[in-house]
């Protein structure tokens, strides 16, 4: 039975993209395109969580990137200095940025609107300077080195094909799980929070509660996604735990839009594209530099928000969509009429 | 006690930068409910652009007032280009846009001005002068007399003239204002132009002191951001002691902690302040809630 408001999850959408997934590396073969292809899928999930946090529960996260770089350094730190299994590490990749996120959530329920915004950002800033300067167990500005790969069936997993797959088999589950969050009571009671926080804890929505468990799991996606990129680099440095990579994650979800899921994976394939395109560019035309990446996000910022203030995903799958059943109603009328 | 005497003349000079960059904050969010996160970037276009005059060779206080020109003409075409078609955005929104303008005005500077720093010579000599057991530079004093001038102009402007009540008005509810035949879409345009040029005074005063390049906005916009939320937002007196606050703190904390750890301890403390006071110092209860 339907219930009115009720939203499902369309499967169909997910197999396609898996089937989009797997043939990809049979199709693009470079090893340029197939690593950055591999940072998409990790990026992916950081956006997913960023996305559920901004669309769903109305907050705004400008230190993304403080629980993604956690998550990296709590595996790097512990698989080299202590000599642990990648596969514990993922454990704590996952508990410490949760903790963090967890106390984080408890002041958040007390802080609203932009002092939030100013929470996270200083947040972000604690995190890199702590990054930085505790040399004993960082190693400081230099990074950490000697990250050992993942076993998985006996098998290492090196950059390329195998750990492509194995980030994409990551980023799917996730997506499928916040499919199913936001598709749950949790994402009505979610977005009705978006909508109007007195209104929905009127009707009885635990705000607090609602708000504090999304940022965890928010963290959590982004813990998963920094031991994913700590495994496939040999090293780590606390400068891809910038500012700049909180905006960036930022610019991914606005881009797609944060009113669905799929916006925010969307929204990182695209920046990956622009990405490459600014960096095949640069190649050729002298005064396009990596900074022009950043004209390219900050123009990219300004023209969503004034135009399509939902994201790109949302018009662009209604167009589709309305294609689709254009076809459908004629091929319908074709086979009436013979 | 020299030492804390030094730390405490520093505290106070940096401070005083961060209390005129929150001040442009309040100014705008007061009348617009815009958080301009592109602030800190009118202070590093502040620094900018007097380098290129000085560069041409044109007179030190001439070159000073032109680039106050300029970028309150920048400040007002931003508001008039971009935040202007947003409105109605909701806040999250609003605050990512200005995140756009801010990065996109960096870029576009790294690009034009390179990721150098450069040198900009002081308002008066560079002969420290000693007080007591601690020594201050003139630029030194010239900012906290630059933040004193702009507090008393603030207040003159907004307590004691008939824009500055239309300001008020703007603020405490704007279709009202428009009832009684004031524009808020003058007032916001005139609150960027006016914070504009607030950031690229903060910038020319503290230039000769912290060597600018493209990227100094984005920590001087993220302090004075903090000491605007920490003073309160939307108050001024809130501002310019959230200013002095995380002035001290990090002088403090540099030097008798760790230099590094600087802005971690800064925000650390303004992130317990905010957990004691989560309105901030002199902030009332609601403000700022803005349906976030």
């Amino acid at each position: 039975m339907k219930l009115p408001g009720v939203q499902q999850t369309k499967w169909t959408g997910v197999a396609i993209f898996v089937g989009i997934v797997l043939i990809f590396p049979f199709v693009i073969t470079q090893s340029f395109l197939l690593s950055q292809a591999t940072f998409t899928g990790i990026y992916v999930i950081v956006a997913l969580g960023l996305g559920l946090l901004m669309g769903y529960a109305g907050q705004i996260s400008l230190g993304q990137a403080a629980f993604y770089g956690v998550g990296a350094y709590a595996t790097a730190v512990l698989t080299t200095s202590y000599g642990l299994s990648p596969w514990l590490g993922l454990l704590f990749s996952i508990l410490i940025p949760a903790l963090l996120a967890y106390v984080m959530g408890y002041t958040m329920a007390r802080l609203s609107g932009y002092y939030l915004a100013m929470a996270t950002l200083a947040f972000g800033i604690i995190i890199h300077g702590v990054l930085v300067e505790w040399r004993g167990v960082t190693l400081g500005a230099s990074g950490l080195y000697g990250i050992p790969q993942i076993q998985l069936f006996g098998m290492s997993l090196s950059q390329g094909l195998p750990y492509y797959y194995f980030v994409w088999t990551f980023a799917i589950v996730a997506i499928v799980i916040c499919l199913n969050i936001v598709h749950s009571h949790v994402g009505r009671a979610l977005r009705s929070i978006h909508d109007s926080e007195i209104a929905a804890s009127a009707m009885g929505v635990n705000t607090g509660k609602y708000k504090t468990q999304i940022f965890v799991l928010s963290a959590i996606l982004a813990g998963v996604a920094g031991w994913l990129f700590a495994h496939m680099s040999y090293s780590i440095s606390p400068g891809s735990f910038t500012l700049d990579a909180s905006i960036m994650f930022l610019t991914m979800v606005v881009l797609g839009g944060s009113s669905s899921v799929w916006g925010a994976v969307f929204g990182t394939v695209l920046i990956t594209v622009i990405r490459i395109i600014v960096h095949e560019l640069g190649e050729t035309v002298p005064f396009i530099t990596s900074d022009f990446e950043h004209v390219v996000y900050g123009l990219i910022l300004i023209l969503v928000i004034v135009f399509t203030p939902r994201g790109l995903f949302p018009p662009i799958a209604g167009w589709f969509t309305r294609i689709m059943k254009q076809r459908f109603r004629k091929n319908i009328e074709q086979t009436k009429a013979s | 006690m020299g030492e804390f005497l030094q730390f405490s003349v520093t505290g106070l000079t940096i401070g005083s930068i961060y209390a005129i960059v929150a001040l442009g904050f309040v100014t705008i969010y007061s009348v617009t409910k815009v958080i301009n996160l592109a602030q800190g970037e009118f202070v590093m276009l502040g620094g900018m652009i007097m380098f290129t005059f000085l560069n041409i060779g044109i007179n030190y206080w001439i070159s000073f007032l032109l680039t106050l020109i300029l970028v309150m003409i920048i400040g007002w075409l931003v508001e008039w280009t971009i935040i202007r078609r947003a409105k109605g955005a909701d806040p999250i929104s609003l605050i990512i846009l200005t995140i756009g303008i801010a990065i996109f005005i960096r870029g576009v500077a790294s690009v034009v001005w390179g990721k150098g720093q450069v040198r900009i010579p002081a308002f008066s000599s560079n002969q420290s002068i000693n007080i007591g057991p601690a020594s201050i530079t003139p630029q030194s004093m010239w900012v906290v007399f630059i933040m004193l001038l702009v507090v008393i102009f603030l207040y003159i402007l907004i307590d004691k003239t008939i824009v500055g009540k239309a300001f008020q008005a703007c603020s405490a509810n704007p279709p009202a204002a428009r009832l009684m035949g004031i524009s808020p879409a003058r007032m916001s345009s005139f609150s960027f132009t006016l914070s504009a040029g607030l950031g690229a005074l903060a910038g020319l005063a503290v230039a000769p002191i912290l060597f600018p390049a493209y990227d100094m906005g984005v920590m001087l916009g993220i302090k004075g951001f903090s000491a605007a939320i920490l003073g309160g937002l939307g108050s001024a007196p809130g501002a310019v002691a959230g200013g002095l606050i995380i002035g001290f703190l990090e002088s403090y904390g540099a030097g008798y902690i760790s230099s590094g750890l600087k802005d971690a301890i800064a925000f650390t403390a303004i992130l317990l302040i905010l957990l004691i006071r989560p309105s901030g110092i002199l902030g009332e209860k609601n403000v700022g809630k803005g349906g976030l």
